[in-house]
């Protein structure tokens, strides 16, 4: 109790607080840039962290966090481009709301889930956090490689229109996912002698090049067909956040939160699929299971009320057990360090006052994300007020900034225009982007992971079953599959 | 008149590589990192930044040129003007990325400046009774006839050859399991899914001290001052020594004077409290090299990484 308010004397004092406020703004700007990541965003600022006290450059790390991961919302809802890979569900449905002229709804929305999704998180970050990190530790490869089938059956889900389109589309990730150096035996597979290809195709470009290149390219054919609008259409007075709304779907709201708190804890698997599961679920869940990729608020709710939940998930195993599971963590992490503080349990008994600091900074993050959006949505939907043809034009520029900032290679923006083509021609088609992206991130954890698997079991495939998460993630699966398959055969039927 | 052209060109180049060496640093130095941000190595670049630009009077622009596990940023760097405003930091990657042959360059194709920073590997096991330290866990698994399955930080990564290289040094059946990172070897260690991990001190550390792990062995010179209880492999009788380094390297082709330069420079950021500070909590030890004795380090540890890795391919 007494490191508890040591620590609420260490976040409230005006300059700390600043700089948590200001953590938030610049992760949120940059969150909503196409290509800069959460991880990018920490990492530029974290040599200004070294001269501050430990609570106040954490502080202001997670507050670029938070801000990073819901700043990817607003480009996702209004432009169609997910900031960052866990903001792909929100597209599914925030960008058809806003296209249909109700930018602010679909915001107002995506804002109170978030801060719903954060706050939830953080509540578990600071009661549950050593029980959910043993529970991640029990898997194993075996347990990785259901997790990520589980994950593969969501495509069928996510093709809104032809089951079968939206396979196809989930193989061709799958396909291109092979390309790069084995990663178990180290040979290189289709990658032609180019280095930028050894470590396989950046998740980043392909993400890009999908959702943005492909709705720029769609744009502009639409902007020289018959149709042409030269203004996006929108309704202004609405935009603020949809308190009443959002709580109206309490179950979804609490489901996404979960599901994105535990999957955010697993290390390495959660980041990019935690939004996906929960879109699935609520979509499952949901009386109105077709209206789910119409724009449909109940999809808004699930995407982002996870994603902001995987957050306070992913810290669980960075600060109980010293082990980040994606890169923006990663970085996290090494700020700490760099602060003399190595995470794992010895933390909680030697500065107690510390790790209590990060939890109450983690809360106000989230609080400044929300009073930022608050007060940033009339400023956001303006951007729809831009000219199409400028606005076009902006949006692949960021593009090509973002991408190539990744890795400062220029291949990278390549692949993002290749992947740009191939995203215009699926979606012109019925296919989907989407599943493309889940076989992209799924296939690698996949792969490695049965392989690894096998390896430890001597080639015996029964540790498939044996183990009891691995065999509940199968038979759940399974179970999932045929009920998609029975809804989608239901929904064939009586449209006939 | 062609040929006295030539010779008053290179009279001019001589001239004025002789001036950039008088004025030099004139502008922006770049510091290519082949990570991500955030990464070890990258954590290293920026901590020493700030007194590496006070004692070279330059500002040093750190980028991040990350794909191919180190392979993009080393051959971009290779490829650039030796004119000292191009360096990189070099690791055993360097080694195992050409030992691999996926790479266009060799260890020869680079001016070692200095070595900044080492850090043992570190052989630890998941916590178990019958494996308290190197006699009984070899004892045990001699009598067991069961593979010691450790996890590494990648496919033929410095820490999947070191592994091998330690099951041969210490006559274990050492099985390697390739992990994506090391955090992700670590935590299946933990988890009790493998049997250990040969990894640096600073990934595992946050393990060891939360008495999930049990370090057993590491290969430095020295005790690692992040494991300072835990025994090297020449303290135990065996003749194996090869750590993990990060430095600084030029293109080949240096000029000297601008090598006798940075050296200083070096000298003097090392001895930044704020840097020792840093390169303590990262669990590295510093541990300067710089002119013969670095020449003769590369040499002693890029061997056996290059075959071994070499080894791999096959």
């Amino acid at each position: 109790m007494g490191d508890y308010v040591e620590a609420l004397g260490l976040v409230f004092q005006w300059h700390v607080l600043l700089v948590i406020g200001g953590g938030t703004l610049l992760g949120l700007i940059m969150g909503a840039l196409p290509g800069l990541t959460a991880a990018m965003a920490i990492a530029l600022l974290l040599p200004l962290t070294f001269g501050m006290p430990p609570v106040m450059g954490m502080g202001m790390l997670l507050g670029t966090l938070c801000g990073a991961i819901a700043g990817g919302s607003v480009s996702a809802t209004l432009l169609n481009i997910p900031g960052t890979p866990s903001s792909v569900a929100t597209t599914l449905d925030a960008f058809p709301m806003a296209r249909r002229g109700e930018a602010g709804r679909a915001l107002g929305i995506c804002i109170v889930s978030s801060f719903i999704g954060g706050i939830f998180s953080a509540v578990v970050l600071s009661l549950l956090a050593p029980p959910i990190a043993d529970f991640a530790l029990r898997f194993g490869p075996a347990e990785y490689f259901a997790l990520s089938v589980f994950g593969l059956v969501i495509i069928a889900s996510v093709s809104s229109k032809s089951l079968i389109k939206g396979l196809v589309a989930g193989l061709i990730g799958l396909l291109i996912a092979t390309v790069g150096t084995d990663p178990v035996a180290g040979v290189q597979r289709y990658t032609f002698h180019n280095l930028s290809l050894l470590t396989g195709v950046n998740l980043l470009p392909a993400l890009i090049g999908l959702f943005a290149v492909s709705q720029v390219l769609k744009d502009v054919v639409d902007y020289f067909g018959p149709e042409r609008t030269e203004h996006s259409k929108n309704k202004m007075d609405h935009a603020s956040p949809r308190w009443l709304e959002t709580l109206s779907y309490w179950k979804v709201l609490a489901s996404s939160s979960v599901i994105g708190t535990v999957v955010g804890a697993i290390p390495g698997a959660g980041g990019s699929i935690g939004s996906f599961l929960s879109y699935d679920q609520a979509k499952k869940m949901s009386k109105t299971p077709e209206k789910f990729g119409t724009g449909h608020p109940e999809g808004i709710v699930a995407s982002e009320s996870s994603n902001n939940a995987l957050v306070g998930g992913a810290l669980i195993p960075m600060l109980t057990l010293g082990i980040p599971g994606e890169a923006a963590t990663a970085v996290l992490m090494g700020g700490l360090m760099i602060q003399g503080i190595s995470p794992g349990p010895t933390l909680f008994t030697d500065n107690g006052s510390i790790i209590y600091g990060i939890f109450i900074a983690f809360f106000v993050a989230n609080i400044f994300m929300l009073l930022i959006q608050w007060f940033g949505i009339q400023i956001f939907v303006k951007v729809l007020q831009v000219p199409r043809k400028l606005l076009m034009a902006l949006i692949l520029m960021f593009c090509v900034i973002g991408v190539y900032a990744v890795d400062a290679d220029i291949f990278n923006v390549y692949l993002m225009l290749g992947f740009g083509v191939l995203g215009y021609f699926l979606n012109r088609y019925d296919f989907g982007t989407a599943p493309v992206i889940l076989g992209l991130i799924l296939g690698p954890i996949a792969e490695s992971n049965i392989r690894r698997a096998l390896m430890l079991s001597s080639g015996d495939w029964s540790v498939l079953v044996t183990r009891p998460i691995s065999l509940v993630f199968l038979l759940v699966s399974a179970a999932f599959l045929f009920f998609t398959l029975w809804q989608n055969r239901r929904q064939t039927t009586s449209h006939s | 008149m062609k040929r006295l052209l030539s010779v008053f060109g290179a009279a001019t180049m001589l001239a004025s590589s002789m001036a950039m060496a008088a004025d030099y640093p004139s502008k922006n130095i770049e510091f290519i990192v082949p990570w991500s941000a955030g990464g070890g190595a990258d954590n290293v670049v920026r901590a020493l930044q700030p007194s590496l630009e006070k004692a070279l009077g330059a500002t040093i622009v750190v980028r991040n040129l990350s794909g191919g596990g180190g392979a993009v940023g080393f051959s971009r760097a290779v490829a650039s003007k030796p004119d000292g405003y191009t360096v990189t930091i070099p690791t055993n990657a360097t080694f195992t990325l050409e030992g691999l042959g996926n790479v266009a360059f060799t260890r020869d194709d680079f001016d070692y400046i200095a070595r900044v920073l080492v850090e043992p590997y570190v052989l630890a096991v998941r916590k178990n009774d019958a494996w308290q330290d190197l006699d009984s866990l070899s004892s045990d698994l001699k009598s067991s006839d069961k593979p010691l399955r450790i996890g590494a930080s990648g496919v033929g990564s410095s820490t999947h050859i070191v592994s091998l290289m330690l099951g041969e040094a210490l006559g274990l059946n050492i099985e390697v399991i390739p992990f994506d990172s090391g955090s992700a070897a670590v935590s299946a260690a933990m988890g009790g899914h493998i049997d250990g991990v040969v990894l640096n001190p600073s990934e595992v550390i946050s393990a060891i001290n939360g008495d999930r792990l049990t370090s057993i062995v590491t290969t430095g010179e020295e005790r690692s001052s992040a494991l300072p209880d835990t025994p090297t492999m020449e303290e135990s009788g065996h003749d194996f020594e090869l750590s993990q380094w990060r430095g600084i390297a030029a293109p080949k082709g240096l000029d000297p004077a601008i090598e006798a330069k940075w050296v200083e420079a070096v000298k003097q950021a090392v001895e930044d409290p704020q840097f020792q500070k840093a390169a303590r909590s990262m669990g590295s030890d510093i541990s300067p090299l710089y002119g013969d004795e670095l020449d003769q380090f590369v040499e002693r540890t890029s061997k056996p990484l290059i075959e071994e890795a070499k080894a791999i391919r096959q």
